[in-house]
């Protein structure tokens, strides 16, 4: 079994966006930078089915090279076993269309039989690009996966739908996004973190993969920080009826949301 | 302090369990003083108790670095996962690793590496703490064997070890540091018990317990390094261990900086956060200047011992300054948050009654400093 699984390196969660005023760009110094959470769902589903059928795991990231501390963490050292970075300047500014056009060179440069991504990655909020991928090379693709089961040449697999689930079978290969509940990720252990460095880790620009970005259809027009939270306020009164009285009508008068 | 790769992603590591898994338990192990037995396992599985184990016994074979930064991260969130993972990766791993044989590496290191049994050091006895030379526990030579008797004192992991280095008198018409040497003693031996365990004012959550040694016939196969020479192996086992202690209290430091940090930004007195105080920002600080200071000196102690350069003094150096800043800064932590701080609600409290041992396991501040002044007066 060969699995890809496509991971994106994101500010970790705790991370302070220094945004004042609404900005083009982001001021990105001293961000700490982390494997995108819902990718560790794949990367973990991947390490499962190796241990569980044999194969060989693959992580793919477009980014740059500063990628190469997480891939190595959170991918190798988990039990992928080899890492590609796509790096290229001509990548900056890139929009999900191009890097699902990227990630596509790279993908068909072997023959996978599973291709996983995370739902989304947390700093864009976007989730297009495993989307994209799968149409693009025209695969079937099931997305926000919980759980996975594979059978000889096909998959069945647990999707979240509102208010219940919805179980969906799908020939191999298949390109999937992985949803949180699918497992539990596993830590890299110490001796595996000290011989990630031994596995193979490839850079490699556009022209290797023969593949020229296509030119961003969506451009990024602003930043803004989210409107600054007004002070609380205490309500009261003599009662709780006054209290109820007089929150009643700061909500209608002040507030004006009643 | 500049990381390489393996460092930052083993730190990163370090961090991420201490986080997910220590930090949520860490209240309720000091509460009730109970060992946290399955996060032990967890870091056995994740080579937390191999770090010093070279590789060809099973162990991680990290840099004293790694280790040290390990140590600091767990410590972060709880001193007594931190202390149970220094005792038993430098005074019960290493002193084997270094001064044993093939055969002891062999039996020895692999099942205390994975962590499915711990090592122990058994040095300390009631009447000789600071002054090991006054060892009491006695061996005597009956064929192939030693023939074991005394007592011990505050052994940690003594409970959860397989093995343990007891350090005995082996001549006792010799005195001072003289005539000591040390055995690997396996805790199922007849005449070996582990007394119950002691009721602590902080690390609660670690293991420490007298031992009793009745007629303990231990193997001559089991002997660690030359007779004798005891005094000399445990001297540099301490000088290592007193690192991972270093690392301990830097953890301790750091997880009451900032808990104070975030508090007094939130808290408001007069109108205002508290953190808008002059008053309260020297305190602040003086704290960050301090915990900067011992980070300093705990790394460059790592540095020189990975370097294989001299150490002894730099690792006396930074045991006692980071353990008295840990005193410092968890006492001024539980100034910061007020009568808060004074309640187990928040962890400042813990964490001051936890830096209290930095100060004395494996030498007290006082011992520091005589290891100091002689390497300063060059005697
Ligand atoms: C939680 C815990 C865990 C421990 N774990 C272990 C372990 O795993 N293995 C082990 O062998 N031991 C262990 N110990 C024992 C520890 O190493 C000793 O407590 C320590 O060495 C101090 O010895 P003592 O308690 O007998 O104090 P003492 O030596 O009696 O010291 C009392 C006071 O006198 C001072 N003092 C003594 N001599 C001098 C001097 N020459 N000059 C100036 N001041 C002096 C000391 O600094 C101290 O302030 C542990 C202790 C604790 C509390
Ligand atoms: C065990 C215990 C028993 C108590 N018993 C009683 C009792 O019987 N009755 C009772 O009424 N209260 C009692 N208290 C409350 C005690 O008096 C308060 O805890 C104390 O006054 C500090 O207030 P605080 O805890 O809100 O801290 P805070 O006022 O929040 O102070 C936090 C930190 O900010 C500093 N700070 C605050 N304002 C300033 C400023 N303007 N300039 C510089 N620094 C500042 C403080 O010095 C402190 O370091 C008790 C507290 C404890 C812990």
């Amino acid at each position: 079994m060969k699995i890809a699984v496509c991971v994106k390196q994101v500010p970790d969660s705790e991370t302070r966006i220094n945004l004042a005023a609404p900005a083009a760009k982001l001021d990105q110094t001293g961000f700490t930078r982390v494997l995108n959470p819902y990718d560790a769902y794949a990367v973990e589903e991947a390490v499962r089915i190796k241990e569980a059928r044999g194969g060989e795991i693959t992580a793919i990231t477009v980014g740059p090279e500063t990628v190469r501390e997480t891939l190595k963490k959170d991918c190798l050292a988990v039990g992928c076993d080899k890492a590609i970075i796509i790096n290229d300047p001509l990548l900056a500014g890139a929009d999900d269309a191009a890097i699902a056009d990227v990630l596509c060179a790279a993908l068909k440069k072997d023959n996978y039989d599973l291709i996983l991504f995370g739902i989304k990655a947390i700093d864009d909020d976007s989730g297009q690009v495993g989307i994209l991928v799968a149409e693009k090379l025209g695969l079937p693709h099931v997305s926000t996966i919980t759980k996975l089961e594979l059978g000889e040449g096909t998959l069945t697999a647990h999707r979240e739908i509102e208010g219940g689930k919805e179980i969906v079978d799908c020939p191999l290969p298949a390109v999937l996004t992985c949803q949180k509940g699918l497992n539990e990720p596993r830590l890299p252990s110490l001796p595996n973190i000290m011989k990630a460095g031994m596995k193979p880790m490839q850079i490699v620009t556009c022209a290797d993969l023969g593949v020229t970005p296509p030119a961003a259809l969506v451009e990024i027009r602003q930043y803004s920080p989210p409107p600054a939270r007004g002070t609380c306020r205490l309500v009261t009164g003599d009662d709780a009826a006054a209290a109820a009285r007089e929150l009643a009508r700061v909500l209608n008068e002040e507030a004006k949301v009643i | 302090m500049q990381l390489n790769e393996n460092q930052s992603m083993i730190r990163q590591m370090a961090r991420d369990f201490a986080t997910a898994k220590v930090a949520p338990i860490a209240h309720a192990i000091d509460r009730d003083g109970t060992f946290p037995e399955a996060t032990v396992r967890e870091m056995g599985e994740l080579g937390f108790l191999g770090l010093v184990v070279p590789e060809e016994y099973g162990g991680v074979g990290a840099d004293i670095t790694s280790y040290a930064l390990v140590v600091e991260e767990l410590s972060r969130a709880c001193g007594s996962h931190g202390l149970t993972v220094a005792a038993h990766n430098s005074l019960g791993c290493w002193p084997i690793a270094t001064f044993g044989t093939e055969e002891q590496k062999r039996k020895y290191l692999p099942p205390a590496a994975a962590g499915t049994s711990l090592l122990s050091f058994g040095l300390t006895e009631a009447g000789a703490g600071s002054d090991a030379g006054g060892t009491r526990t006695t061996a005597v030579r009956d064929g192939d064997f030693w023939v074991l008797n005394g007592s011990k004192m505050w052994i940690t992991n003594s409970h959860y070890a397989g093995a343990l280095i007891i350090t005995a008198k082996t001549d006792p018409a010799a005195t001072g540091s003289r005539g000591i040497s040390a055995f690997i003693v396996e805790t199922g031996t007849p005449g070996f018990t582990v007394e119950k365990k002691e009721d602590k004012l902080g690390m609660r959550a670690s293991d420490t317990a007298p031992l009793t040694l009745v007629d303990v016939r231990v193997p001559h196969a089991n002997l660690l390094g030359k007779e004798g020479e005891g005094f000399k192996y445990f001297m540099k086992t301490l000088d290592g261990g007193r690192i991972s202690i270093a690392a301990l209290a830097l953890g301790l430091a750091e997880g009451a900086f900032a808990v104070a940090r975030d508090y007094t930004k939130q808290r408001e007195q007069f109108g205002k956060p508290i953190a808008e105080f002059q008053a309260v920002q020297f305190m602040l600080a003086d704290m960050a200047t301090q915990i900067a200071a011992a980070r300093l000196l705990t790394y460059e102690a790592c540095r020189l011992k990975d370097a294989g350069q001299d150490y002894a003094h730099m690792s006396a150096m930074a045991k006692l300054h980071t353990s008295e800043t840990a005193m410092f800064v968890t006492d001024r932590a539980i100034q910061c948050l007020g009568g808060y701080g004074y309640t187990t609600e928040y962890p400042v409290e813990r964490m001051y009654r936890d830096a209290k041992l930095c100060t004395i396991g494996e030498g007290t501040s006082e011992i520091q400093r005589l290891v100091i002044g002689r390497h300063a007066l060059g005697l």
